[in-house]
C-alpha cells in the first residue's frame, strides 16, 4: 500500500468514529486513494464519508441478458435453418417458445455474468498476502491508510482521540 | 365537559418495549459472540446427530442408490408405469420437489427485497432448501428416464443427423427453465456465503482453515469487494423471483398444454405456482423448527415471532391454494366434458379417495382451523406438524395430478389404476434421506445463520424513543 511509509491500522467498534476517522485522515493529507475501510457489513459510502465505489456488476448483468438472449433466438429461430422440422403445423419461426427460452436464457445470462462480474470486480479468487486482520469479521472497523515516514506517532494520537481501540502498523499478511 | 387525560404507565411502554425485544432484530449482541455461536452450533455434535446421519446414509445408500442400480439393470418394468399411465410418482416427486426448492430460493429473494424483519436468521435455510431441493428434482428426472446415460439428449446440440431438438416442445421449455434455476439456484446460495467463510476462515484452525481459506476466495470485506457482493446479491434477489414464477409455470405447461381431462386448464401456471410456495414456505418452517429444536444456539436465532410471520404466511398462501384449486375444479365439474367429471368423479369416490381428502384436509382445513390462533403460530412444535402435514398433502396433490389424472383418458379401453410399486416408494423415501443428509452434513460444514446478515439487521433496526414509548426504527445501512 505504502512507497515510502508505512501502513498504519486503526481499529474501531462503532461506525461513527471511524466515519470520523476517515474525514480527520483526509484532514492530515492521506488521500482517499491512499486509506481503506474495512468492515463484516456493508456500510453504504456516504455512511463512511467516502468517495462513490464504482461496480461493473449490473454491466455484466446487462452483458449477459444479450449474450442469453442472443443464443435463445440462435435456438428457436436459428436452428430451423439448420434442420427444418415442421412439427403439428406450427410455424418454423415462432414468437411464444422465444418468449419462454428467450426469459430463460436471459435469466441465465444475465445472472451468471452477474456472479462472474463479481469474481472480476473483486479480483477472485485471490490468495496473495493482503492487509487485514481477525478482528474485522468480528464487527471491528479497520480503517487502513498510508503514514508518512516518521508521522507515525501524530497519526496515531489522532486516531486515538477519535476511539480507535487500537492504532498499529501491519504487514500484509496471508488470510 | 372536561376530557382528562390518562397518562401512558410507563409499565406498559416498558411491556411494549420486551415484546420488541422478542424481535432478533431488536435484541442485538455483540458480532464475535454471534460468530462464536453459530460455529459453536456446526461443531457440537454429539454420537447421536452421528449415528443418525450415519442411519441416514445407509438409508440412503441402500434405498435410494442401490435401487435405482436395480431399477437401472431391470428396466422400467418394475416400476408401476404401464399404459395409459406413463407417467408415475417420479414425476409426481419431480413436481413435488421442484416446489419445494422453487420456493426455497424465492422466499430467501423475496424477503430480501422487501426487507422484512425477520428474513435474516432463515434465509440461509430457505437457500440450502433450494439446492438440495433441486438436487432431488434432477434425481426424480433420471429415474423417469430410464435410461439415464441418454439424459444428454436433452441438452440443446445436434446428434450425428444433424437433428436438434424440437424447441416447439414444452418439454424442452423445461430443459432449459430447469437448468437456468439449478445453475442460478446454486450461485445464489454462493454469494451471501461468501463473506461467512472469510469468518470461518479467520476463526478456525487445521484443516477447516484451510477449506475455507479456499472457499473464502481472499474477501476481506473491503468497500469494493462489498459493494461488487450487494450489487449481485440485489440483481439476483430480484431475479430470482420472476425465475421461480417462470420455471414452476413451464412445468405446469408440460401437463397443462395436454389435451388431457384433469391437465388442460388455464389456471395451471398461477395453480403450479401458489402450490409450490404452498409446500416450500410449510418445508421451510418444518425445517426451522428442527433446526431450533436440534442444533445449538439456534433459539436466539430463530425465534417463535419468525414462526409467527411464516405462519401468518403460511395462511395466506393456503386461502391461495384453495381459491386456485375451486377454480381449477368448478370449470370442469360445471362446464367440462364427460371425461373431466368422469376424473373428478374418480378423485372423489376412487381408490385415491382418501387421499383427495386428506389433501383438502392437511392443505386448507388444518392451515384455516389453526394458524389464525397467534399461540400456536409461535410454537415451534405445533407449526412443525403444521408444516409437514402441508408438505404431505402437497404431494398427494401432486400424486394426485400426475398418474392420478392419467387414469382417465379417451380411451377407455386403456383405464387402469396406478399400483405404485415397492421400487418407486423406496425412491421417494430415498429423495427424502437424500434431502436429510444433505442438511445434516453441510450442518457441520456451512452455517445455517449468516452472521453477517444478522449483523446487518441489528445495526439497521433500533428502538427509538417517542415520549415514554420505545418504537421499533429500521434504516438502510447499505
Amino acid at each position: 500500500m505504502s512507497d515510502d511509509g508505512m501502513t498504519l491500522l486503526a481499529l474501531f467498534q462503532e461506525v461513527d468514529p471511524a466515519a470520523e476517522a476517515v474525514e480527520k485522515l483526509r484532514e492530515m493529507g492521506v488521500a482517499d486513494e491512499r486509506m481503506n475501510v474495512v468492515s463484516g457489513v456493508p456500510f453504504k459510502e456516504e455512511i463512511l464519508g467516502r468517495p462513490r465505489v464504482r461496480t461493473h456488476v449490473p454491466m455484466f448483468a446487462l452483458g449477459g441478458a444479450i449474450a442469453g438472449f442472443a443464443l435463445a433466438v440462435f435456438l428457436i429461430w436459428g436452428v430451423p435453418f439448420l434442420y427444418p422440422l415442421y412439427v403439428g403445423g406450427q410455424p418454423m419461426f415462432p414468437v411464444p417458445p422465444l418468449l419462454v427460452v428467450g426469459f430463460e436464457l436471459i435469466m441465465l445470462g444475465m445472472l451468471t455474468a452477474t456472479f462472474l462480474g463479481v469474481f472480476v470486480d473483486s479480483r477472485f479468487p485471490s490468495y496473495e498476502p493482503k492487509f487485514y486482520v481477525p478482528e474485522i469479521s468480528d464487527g471491528e472497523i479497520a480503517v487502513f491508510f498510508d503514514c508518512p515516514a516518521g508521522m507515525q506517532a501524530k497519526f496515531e494520537k489522532a486516531m486515538q482521540s477519535l476511539g480507535a481501540e487500537s492504532v498499529r502498523t501491519v504487514e500484509a499478511q496471508e488470510l | 365537559m372536561a376530557a382528562t387525560a390518562k397518562p401512558i404507565q410507563s409499565i406498559h411502554a416498558q411491556e411494549a418495549e420486551d415484546d420488541l425485544r422478542e424481535n432478533l432484530l431488536f435484541d442485538p449482541r455483540p458480532r464475535s459472540e454471534i460468530n462464536s455461536m453459530v460455529m459453536e452450533s456446526m461443531q457440537t455434535a454429539g454420537w447421536k446427530f452421528w449415528a443418525v446421519t450415519t442411519f441416514v446414509a445407509l438409508f440412503v445408500l441402500v434405498a435410494l442408490f442401490g435401487v435405482w442400480i436395480y431399477l437401472i439393470l431391470n428396466g422400467m418394468g418394475v416400476t408401476g408405469t404401464d399404459r395409459p399411465i406413463y407417467w408415475g410418482v417420479f414425476l409426481s416427486n419431480t413436481v413435488f420437489w421442484i416446489g419445494i426448492s422453487h420456493t426455497g430460493a424465492f422466499v430467501a429473494a423475496l424477503l430480501r427485497v422487501i426487507k422484512t424483519n425477520f428474513h435474516h436468521a432463515i434465509t440461509r435455510v430457505a437457500e440450502f432448501m433450494a439446492v438440495f431441493g433441486i438436487i432431488q428434482t434432477g434425481l426424480s428426472v433420471f429415474f423417469h428416464l430410464g435410461r439415464v446415460w441418454r439424459s444428454y439428449w436433452l441438452i440443446p446440440f445436434p446428434n450425428e443427423r444433424g437433428l436438434w431438438p424440437d424447441f416447439h416442445s414444452p418439454l424442452s421449455w423445461d430443459f432449459m427453465a430447469i437448468t437456468t434455476y439449478m445453475i442460478v439456484s446454486g450461485l445464489y446460495l454462493i454469494l451471501p456465503l461468501i463473506p461467512d467463510l472469510a469468518m470461518l476462515r479467520d476463526h478456525s484452525t487445521g484443516w477447516r482453515k484451510n477449506l475455507y481459506r479456499i472457499l473464502a476466495l481472499g474477501f476481506r470485506g473491503t468497500e469494493d469487494e462489498w459493494k461488487h457482493l450487494r450489487a449481485a446479491i440485489k440483481i439476483f434477489s430480484f431475479a430470482m423471483i420472476p425465475i421461480m414464477v417462470s420455471v414452476t409455470t413451464v412445468v405446469s405447461w408440460d401437463f397443462a398444454m395436454a389435451t388431457r381431462p384433469g391437465w388442460s386448464s388455464t389456471v395451471f401456471g398461477p395453480f403450479f405456482v401458489v402450490g409450490a410456495f404452498h409446500s416450500g414456505v410449510a418445508a421451510l418452517v418444518a425445517l426451522l423448527a428442527l433446526i431450533r429444536i436440534t442444533m445449538k444456539n439456534m433459539k436466539y436465532f430463530i425465534r417463535p415471532e419468525t414462526f409467527d410471520s411464516l405462519g401468518k404466511l403460511m395462511l395466506i398462501i393456503s386461502m391461495a391454494w384453495a381459491y386456485l384449486y375451486f377454480n381449477d375444479y368448478i370449470v370442469p365439474w360445471y362446464g367440462g366434458t364427460s371425461l373431466d367429471r368422469l376424473l373428478l368423479k374418480f378423485h372423489e369416490t376412487g381408490p385415491f379417495a382418501p387421499m383427495f381428502y386428506l389433501m383438502l384436509t392437511f392443505n386448507a382445513v388444518i392451515p384455516w382451523a389453526l394458524l389464525w390462533n397467534k399461540k400456536i403460530r409461535r410454537s415451534p412444535w405445533v407449526m412443525f406438524i403444521i408444516g409437514l402435514l402441508i408438505v404431505i398433502g402437497m404431494w398427494f396433490e401432486r400424486f394426485l395430478i400426475v398418474p392420478g389424472s392419467l387414469t382417465i383418458s379417451a380411451n377407455p379401453f386403456t383405464w387402469r389404476i396406478y399400483q405404485i410399486s415397492w421400487v418407486e416408494v423406496s425412491l421417494t423415501l430415498g429423495t427424502v434421506a437424500f434431502f436429510a443428509l444433505l442438511y445434516l452434513l453441510a450442518s457441520r460444514f456451512l452455517p445455517f445463520i449468516s452472521p453477517w446478515e444478522v449483523q446487518e439487521g441489528q445495526e439497521s433496526h433500533t428502538i427509538r424513543k417517542v415520549g415514554k414509548a420505545g418504537l421499533p426504527s429500521a434504516s438502510d445501512i447499505d
